[in-house]
Formats: structure tokens, sequence, C-alpha cells
């Protein structure tokens, strides 16, 4: 029995039909929610593991519902819109959720992003009180020590792929907006800013995608932004 | 604008477009001409003239009539006084705010000018104040009104009476005309009266007749007319040829006294003679230097019509105009549009010596003002009329500018209309296949499920998902052409990696792509394109999708991506069968699905490729379908690359 709670926030019957007999089969226990007055409630009153939220719900919208309920939990937020803009996603992402799925989206694809979620989560307890060594996969950061490795070999990386690395790395699992990353990395987000990201992005994943073993750690969301992703 | 508005303004732009023969500004037909009222009222510097143009403008309104204010400049005019000229201009600019269009003619005669422009515009109401009217200094001369229905029997005139008194302007114009004596034409005048009696006494030793010696006095006076600017010297030179040849030539000479009784007469006669002569010299002056300027102001009209024609959008015309204006008045221009500032505001702020501000309006819209700095040199009533004429033609141009686009506007929307509807029937038709199908299965397998073998079941389930995704792949489209149609050529660009956009591209692949080897060559792995990136997916979803769909199982994809001129050229090869050389023109048309004997029963709405023209073009690239060797189709497309300057 998979213990990971799951909240659905979804108005639409058949979509949230879809999702619980998904997770049904796969063995999560869920709870439901038709609006983001009941959703909340459920937050507090549940404490779930991972939310799935819908974007365009009835009484008010997602990203409200975002911003509440990150006023006082961490639980991981993933959310679903349907496919109109980009900024929506953006928003919602800023605003602090972790994830997102577009519909029309493929149960294939629902399952893999709570794995992604819930290792996050497992992972998140686990290293609480080492957080001076970050590892994932062959992936080794030393941030007291500001070194990079990558199967043992040093990295050498520039002053902004350390950064950036730096900064994939602690929020791990999590899709990082380009506006986000370019203000955590220059303090701004001009145009040229995001420009440079997309370079140094591509520099830095040659970097630690290059190797024999060629394991994907940093996947990009286009129009989006990127996440560093969990690498057995 | 309403339709009887519009109407309006383009009969007006007809007329306008008639009276000075200027092609181009010809629109609207004219048949209706005759049935609309054309109203015309006289401008001058008259201070009542203001209320008779009120009173026009509220004719052409109740009349729906188009209405037209002429100024007729008089020789007298040009020596009239900046209190007369600014009144003028005063009286012009009223016309024009209440939706006149002015004209500006010039002539001796103002009835028969009048009764000119009337017969030539097709005026049919004339409205006149009784100060134009008023004929006093010559007053066996019939009056206007009199003059303008002889000459123009055809037109209803109004007579507005005029409540001010019309006598302390005229002493007002008087004192303020231009001096009537100056230095240098008195010494002109006597030095041609002393040139005629040196002439006259030599004849007279010679003994010639007093014929010969009155004629030389006549020719004095002559060229007295000629040589100064005011007809009393004229007058005066006569009076004056009369008492000389009195005092030297007659009997007894030396004295003002004439013992020949013929003589009184032939005084009088020679003062008529000479008066005569004068006068009509001193009108012929008159007329060649009016016929001069009138030259000079229709070159510069056509000058300013013929650089409005050329100039194309708004700004060009705007140009164009202060070009004209400042080569005109050899001052600074500028001219301001309703997007920059409040033209209203800085109407009323009234003209400063510094500047001069004229609006550039027509029938009631203010296209624009234009500010001529004047710097205490200001503009004479000669300039004013062109000046007034040149913003009349950019009000013009600017009003016809204004039509044209809205046509194109209202074309494009048509045509959008048109799209629209094409869509939708195409979808509505289209859709319905696949959700038949969709329903059908589902329907199928939910009623008689437990009877279906499990490769029946397998196949439904594939149907199902086929058709679903292949509704998904169409609602993206769809989606694009909203996102296409709704921001316009606003794209939401940013600057991408060419790889990761094919990347994501490929992940959204149809599912028989397994069917198929797909392999992606890229030179240079940091080639950053400026671009909206969900859109130039599509382009290449599409373009892709197309391949495994017209093509053979197991046949080989190639993207490729190379720089080339500062683009970066994106190609999608295939070795299928290729395209038909007789379909490649139109295969990027909109809803065109050509004679394709589609391989398995796949549809194909048209919409793909039109799409991926319109997306590629809007990002300023070109897209272009060519053959693969030995066989095969290359769909290539062109993006703009983007330059970065690194942030380190």
């Amino acid at each position: 029995m998979n213990k990971f709670l799951v909240l659905v926030i979804e108005d639409d019957a058949p979509v949230r039909n879809l999702i619980t007999t998904t997770l049904k089969t796969h063995d999560y226990r869920y709870l439901t929610a038709e609006n983001g007055e009941n959703a909340i409630l459920q937050v507090t009153s549940h404490n779930p593991d991972v939310i799935l939220l819908d974007l365009g719900l009835p009484d008010m919208d997602g990203v409200e519902v975002i911003k509440k309920i990150r006023s006082w939990s961490n639980t991981p937020i993933i959310v679903i819109s349907a496919r109109s803009e980009d900024t929506d996603k953006i928003d919602a992402l800023d605003a602090g959720a972790d994830d997102y799925l577009t519909k029309p989206f493929s149960v294939e694809e629902l399952l893999a992003r709570l794995r992604v979620t819930q290792r996050h989560f497992a992972i998140m307890k686990q290293e609480k009180d080492n957080d001076a060594i970050f590892e994932n996969g062959d992936l080794k950061i030393d941030y007291a020590a500001g070194c990079a490795w990558l199967a043992g070999a040093e990295l050498h990386l520039t002053p902004i792929e350390y950064k950036l690395l730096c900064l994939l790395s602690k929020n791990m699992g999590k899709v990082l907006t380009h506006t986000y990353i370019t203000q955590q990395i220059w303090g701004s987000s001009w145009e040229n800013d995001v420009a440079s990201l997309r370079v140094f992005m591509a520099t830095l994943r040659k970097k630690l995608e290059s190797g024999p073993a060629g394991k994907q750690y940093i996947q990009t969301h286009i129009g989006i932004g990127y996440r560093m992703l969990r690498v057995e | 604008m309403s339709g009887k508005q519009t109407e309006a303004v383009q009969d007006m732009a007809g007329v306008v477009g008639r009276s000075g023969d200027r092609a181009g500004n010809h629109m609207g037909d004219h048949a209706g001409d005759q049935t609309r009222e054309h109203i015309l009222v006289c401008l001058s510097s008259a201070p009542s003239n203001a209320k008779i143009i009120r009173t026009a403008a509220r004719m052409a309104q109740a009349y729906q009539g188009t209405l037209t204010a002429l100024f007729v400049e008089t020789p007298e005019f040009a020596s009239a006084g900046t209190e007369d000229h600014d009144r003028l201009q005063a009286n012009t600019r009223l016309a024009q705010e209440l939706g006149a269009v002015t004209e500006h003619v010039a002539g001796d005669d103002i009835a028969f000018r009048i009764a000119e422009f009337s017969r030539l515009n097709g005026v049919t109401k004339i409205v006149v104040g009784r100060s134009n009217v008023a004929s006093r200094r010559f007053p066996g001369r019939r009056a206007l009104t009199d003059r303008l229905i002889a000459f123009a029997p055809n037109t209803e005139i109004y007579i507005i009476p005029d409540s001010l008194t019309d006598s302390d302007y005229r002493v007002r114009k008087k004192r303020s005309g231009k001096p009537m004596f100056s230095l240098l034409d008195t010494v002109k005048s006597i030095i041609s009266l002393v040139m005629a009696t040196s002439l006259s006494l030599l004849f007279y030793r010679w003994g010639l007749s007093d014929a010969n010696i009155i004629t030389v006095y006549i020719l004095g006076v002559l060229i007295t007319s000629v040589v100064t600017d005011h007809m009393v010297y004229g007058v005066l030179a006569s009076v004056a040829s009369v008492f000389i040849f009195n005092y030297l030539f007659t009997y007894p000479r030396y004295t003002l006294l004439a013992y020949d009784i013929g003589y009184p007469m032939t005084f009088l006669v020679m003062l008529l003679a000479s008066l005569l002569t004068g006068t009509l010299a001193a009108r012929m002056k008159n007329l060649a230097y009016q016929s001069a300027r009138s030259a000079y102001r229709t070159k510069i009209l056509l000058d300013t019509n013929q650089s409005l024609q050329h100039a194309a959008g708004r700004e060009a015309i705007v140009h164009a105009t202060a070009d004209q204006l400042s080569k005109l008045t050899g001052r600074d221009v500028e001219i301001y549009l309703p997007e920059n500032c409040d033209l209203e505001q800085l109407l009323s702020g009234e003209d400063s010596d510094e500047r001069l501000c004229c609006p550039i309006r027509l029938g009631g819209v203010l296209y624009g003002v234009a500010a001529i700095d004047v710097k205490g040199n200001p503009v004479d009533a000669f300039e004013n009329g062109i000046l007034m004429s040149i913003l009349g033609e950019c009000a013009l141009a600017m009003e016809n500018e204004k039509n044209a686009r809205e046509k194109e506007d209202a074309a494009v929307l048509a045509q959008n209309e048109q799209l629209r509807a094409n869509l939708l029937r195409t979808i509505s038709h289209d859709l319905r296949t696949p959700l038949t199908s969709i329903s059908g299965n589902a329907s199928n397998l939910m009623t008689n499920g437990k009877d279906f073998d499990e490769t029946t079941k397998q196949q439904l389930y594939t149907d199902i998902y086929d058709d679903s995704m292949w509704l998904i792949n169409l609602v993206e489209n769809l989606l694009s052409v909203t996102r296409m149609e709704g921001e316009g050529v606003k794209l939401h660009r940013d600057a991408e990696l060419m790889d990761e956009v094919i990347a994501e591209a490929l992940r959204h692949i149809d599912r028989r792509r397994s069917e198929h080897t797909i392999a992606v060559q890229n030179e240079n792995e940091l080639l950053l394109v400026q671009m909206d990136a969900r859109l130039i997916v599509q382009v290449i979803i599409n373009l892709v999708n197309n391949a495994i769909k017209y093509t053979q199982q197991g046949s080989a994809i190639t993207i490729s991506v190379r720089e080339e001129n500062h683009m970066a050229v994106v190609c999608v090869a295939d070795d299928g069968p290729g395209i038909p050389d007789g379909m490649k023109p139109q295969i990027f048309d909109l809803f065109y699905t050509g004679e394709h004997p589609v391989t398995d029963g796949r549809r194909s709405m048209g919409l793909g490729l039109a799409l991926c023209k319109s997306i590629v073009t809007a990002h300023g690239g070109a897209i272009t379908v060519a053959d693969a060797e030995p066989h095969g189709a290359v769909f290539t497309f062109t993006l703009p690359i983007k330059e970065v300057q690194l942030h380190e």
C-alpha cells in the first residue's frame, strides 16, 4: 500500500475521474476538491503529501490558491493547466508551484510527475541535516568548498555555470522559471539575460551530460524554464 | 464614421479634387452631386463675416450638404493692414472648424470670380453678407448681388443682412493701409515729369506742334503709373502735366493763363487721357503682379500635391507638408499629430508672436496642427493664403490615407471573416469523422466488451487513441492559428536554442515515429534564434508529422540546422515519394489538401503547412519546398539569428 496522500483539486468531473482512477490503480491514497475554498479546507485538515491543482477553478484563481497554501505549507504542488498560455504556468510556478502538467496529458506523464515529486519529498526529509554536500547520481557538489564532481572527476565550470548548478540542485525536482533563474543569477531579467541563460545552460548541460553514461540531469521546459532531475 | 458622413466627405473630396484639376483625389461618384447641396460662403476680412460663415455652416448642416468657403483676393486687399489679414485668418479658421473646405482665388472682379468658381464646382447656394455687397466707391457700378445673379443665374443666392455698420471699419482700413506717399515714388514721379518737360522743351525749340508735346506728357504719366506703387502718383502726375503744359507751352507762356479758346478743351482732354492711361497702366501692372503670384501659388500647390501623392503613409504626408511649408515660408515648421499632444489645447492657446498655429482640418476632423516659427516676422496675406491651401491639401491627403487604410482594414477583416467561415466549415466536417470513430468504438467496448477477443479490443483501443491524438494535434494547430490572429505579428519572442526547440518538438511527434528513423544534425549547438518557441515547435511538429504521414514505413527523416547569412536554416527532409511539381505552388495554401492518394485513410485539413508558412513569415523568415535526392521532399525554413552578448 502506497502511503502517499494526493489531494486532487479539479472541477471537471471526467478529468477528476481519470485522475482518481489512475491513482487508485497505482495504490495512491487520494482526496478530492471541486473548488478553491474546499481545497484549502482539505489541505488544512488532512495535510496531503502532494497537491494536484487545476488552474481553472470556478470560485477563485488557481494562483491565489497556491499563494494561500504557500503561506503556511511547503507541500509540493503540481499545477494542471489547459494549454492556452505559458504565462499561466509561469505565474503559478513563480507563486510557488513545483511542477506543471498540460492538458491533455497522458496517464504515464501524470504518474511520472508524481514519482518525481515523491522522490524529491523523500530526499528533502533525508538531507535536512546534511546540506553542505549535494549528491545526485554521479553528480556531487560541495557547497562549502565551491566544487562540483561528476563521477569522481572535478567539473571545470565557469562562475555562472557553477551558480546555475547550485541553484538547480538546491531546487531539485522543481521547475524554475527563466525569470526566477535570471533574477537569482544576474539580479535582473533583461532580454539579453534570458539569451545568455540559454547559452550557459546549454554549456553546463553539455559538461554534465557528456559523460559515458550520458544521463540527463537538466530538463528544459521550452518557454517556461529548467529543472534538475533526480538521477538514480 | 457613419455612412452618410463618409459619403459627404468623399463628395467634398471629389469637389475639391475637381476645383484645381488635381488628379488622384478623385473619389466617390459624382452622379449625386446635383442632388446634394453644395454651399459656398464668401470669406472676407470684415468683422461681420464670422456671422455669415456660421449661418452658411448651419445651412450646410440643415441641408446635409457640403460647405466651401471662398476668398477672392482683390488687388486692393494686398494693401490692406495687418488687422485685416488677422481677421481674414480668423475667419478662415472658423470656416475650417465648421467643416468648410477653404479655397482661394485671385481676381479683380469679386462677383465674376465667385460665379466662375460656383459654376466650375457645382455650387448650388451662395451665401454672401451685405458688407460684401457694399461698393461705395463706385456708386454707379451695380451691386455685387446683381452682378452675381447676372453671372450665375441658376444659383440661389442668400444675402445675410449685416448688423454691424461698415463705415468705421472702412475708415480704419484706410488708415491702416500702406502709406500713400513714399520718397522713392515721389522722386520717380518728379524725374519722369522733368524728363517729359525737357523733351517737350526740345520739341518746342524744334517747332513741333502742341500735339507732340501733349503725347510726351501722356507718356510721362504712363511711365509714372508703371514705376510707382500707388495710383495717386498717376493722378497727380496728370494734373501736374496739365499745369506744366499750360505754364510752359501755351501763350502767354510762363503764366497759368491761356488765350486760345481751344486750350481749356485741350487741357480737359489731356487730363482725361493721362488719367485714363495712368489708371489702365496701374491696373495692368497689378494684374501682371497678381498673375505672377497666382502662377507661383499654382506651382507651389502643384508641387505640394505631387509630393503628397507620392507620400505613402501618414508620416510621409506630414513630412512632405512640413517640407513644403518650410520651403514656402523659409521658417521652421513643426507638425503635431493627435496622438502626441492635445491639439485643441494647442489651438486654443492663442498664437503668440513667436509661433503661428494652424489646424490641419477637413470636414470637422482635426488631423494635426502645424506650428510655424514666426519670430516677429509675421506671415503676410499671400503666404497665408498658400499656407491654408497647403494645409488643406495635407488634410485631404490625410483623409484619403485614412480612408484607404480603413478600406484596407475592412478588406483584411472580410478576408479573416472568410477564413474563419472556411475554417469552421472544414472543422465541423472533419471533426465528425474522428469523433464518430471514438464514440463508436468506446460504445462498442462498453456494451460488447466481453464478446471481443483481445486483438479486436486492442485494435479498438488503438483507434480511439489515434483519433483522439489527431484531435489533440488539430486543436494545437487551431490554437496556434488563433494565436497568430489574435496577436497579429506581435509574437512572444525570446532567444531560444534551436537544439532545445527541436528536442521539444520531437517529444510531441506522432506515435508512429517508431516506424521511422528520425535523425537530427546540428552544426552549431549554441545557435540562438529569436522566436516564439511554442509556434516554431508547432512548425517542426507539423513538418515532421507530415513526413511521417506521407512516407512509407521505415523511411528516414532528417532534421538539419545550419547557419547561412545570419539566418538559421532548418531542413526537414524525407526519402519518401516526394511531392509532384504541380502541387508545390499551392501546398502552403490554407485548406489545400491536394489530390493526394492518402495512404491509409489519414485525414488532412490543409491547415498544417499554411500555418507553418504564416508562422515562419511572421518571424521574418521564409519556408520553401524542394525535391530531395534521389527521391523525397525537403521542407526548408529560415529564421533570423540572435547575436547574443554573454553576461558573465
